[in-house]
């Protein structure tokens, strides 16, 4: 899996989580470009992407992530860590 | 009518107010909760503004008192939005919270008079930092207002910072009225105590359930205490036999809302209802408002946190 895949999928997490059809994810995007990305919908975001990939962040991890790809690449590292 | 853009406006342009040197700090230090509280306090109403400069003045002269300034209170408010945010991961994952026992609470945050000063700072300004949370005082002092002249002893339970008590006062006045407030926290009483600065006040350290008195109250405030207890029912079985046949009682708990010491969970307001119902109480009036501004069906399917605030009186 590609962080490209891994972006495509937080796409979708992030359009049903926060409700809204037109959001399209850069690996830059913060929560200054996505409307309703705030500190509840972010931890709300977080655990809909630790369901979907089957994955668990630190809450350091949580607390410190500034943008998707930061995100995106958290979740590659671990879904690396869980196949070697 | 004030437009969500006229709010912003007054936001901005009241660079030098204590409300606008808050959410500045707030913002540059936890960017994201900066963007969501901002965000909740658009559309809030222009009474606000007026109100929240008369609260945030109070306070920076109560933490003057204190020796300290608002940045400590905005950094106690920090800390508990952080210590929060462990508990709605936790929560998120697994649909509970995760204290489970008054003992547990008891432990890590009441009998922790460092942990309850920095948790009561927090709170208080969350008063005016939440939009829930000041419409839930609005709704309050519209409360206290309709038994003006009834009151002749008064009892808050659980008083945390003093706010509400302080709110109370300055409504129903200070002449023969005798004010109560019990609360199990040693830290919790200094920080009313200070925070109310009133010598009418007796300030009494019990668990609630310990707690009798010989002449019975006109009314009692108890703000965001269910949650905190195993059994509401009985809590509210408790404020039932300290009241007066005819006395009204204003109460107020959250759903949806995973804290430190937070134990009983409350998914939705008619399991608060029910509660209620089974302590042997009937609602006058009832008031529930989400934390976010997002519709009842979002609100459900994302677990957002909701207050609920009644006045009731015994059947």
């Amino acid at each position: 899996m590609t962080v490209q895949d891994v972006l495509g999928q937080f796409n979708q997490i992030f359009i049903d989580v926060l409700d809204e059809e037109d959001i399209v994810l850069t690996l830059d995007s913060t929560a200054d470009d996505v409307e309703d990305w705030d500190s509840l919908t972010h931890i709300q975001l977080v655990v809909a992407i630790e369901k979907h990939f089957k994955v668990t962040f630190t809450t350091a991890e949580i607390e410190n992530y500034e943008n998707v790809g930061q995100m995106c690449n958290g979740v590659l590292e671990k879904l690396t860590a869980q196949t070697a | 009518m004030t437009t969500v853009k006229d709010n912003k406006e007054i936001l901005s342009e009241a660079n030098n107010s204590l409300l606008n040197h808050i959410l500045k700090t707030i913002k540059e230090k936890n960017p994201r909760h900066g963007k969501k509280i901002t965000k909740n306090l658009e559309n809030i109403g222009d009474e606000y503004y007026k109100k929240s400069a008369e609260f945030f003045n109070k306070y920076a002269l109560f933490v003057k008192g204190e020796g300290k300034d608002v940045d400590y209170g905005v950094d106690c408010y920090l800390k508990m939005i952080g210590i929060m945010m462990y508990e709605q991961v936790d929560f998120f994952r697994t649909g509970e919270y995760s204290c489970k026992s008054f003992e547990e609470a008891n432990k890590a945050v009441y009998s922790n008079p460092e942990v309850m000063e920095s948790y009561m700072h927090g709170l208080l300004l969350s008063q005016f930092l939440w939009n829930h949370h000041y419409k839930v005082l609005e709704f309050f002092i519209e409360q206290i207002n309709s038994v003006k002249g009834q009151v002749n002893k008064y009892l808050e339970i659980g008083g945390g910072h003093g706010l509400y008590l302080s709110e109370a006062m300055e409504i129903l006045g200070t002449n023969d009225i005798d004010y109560h407030c019990v609360d199990i926290s040693a830290g919790s009483l200094e920080v009313a105590k200070k925070f109310v600065d009133n010598p009418k006040v007796s300030y009494r350290q019990y668990n609630i359930f310990d707690y009798d008195e010989a002449e019975k109250y006109d009314f009692i405030t108890m703000g965001e205490v269910l949650e905190h207890v195993e059994d509401p029912v009985a809590l509210l079985e408790k404020l039932g036999s300290l009241l007066k046949p005819d006395g009204m009682t204003f109460i107020t708990t959250p759903t949806n809302s995973p804290a430190i010491d937070h134990i009983y969970l409350f998914r939705n307001a008619p399991e608060i209802i029910e509660v209620i119902h089974k302590a042997g109480f009937e609602i006058v009036k009832d008031f529930k408002i989400y934390s976010e501004d997002v519709s009842e069906k979002r609100a459900e399917k994302l677990k957002v946190p909701m207050m609920y605030a009644a006045l009731i009186k015994k059947k």
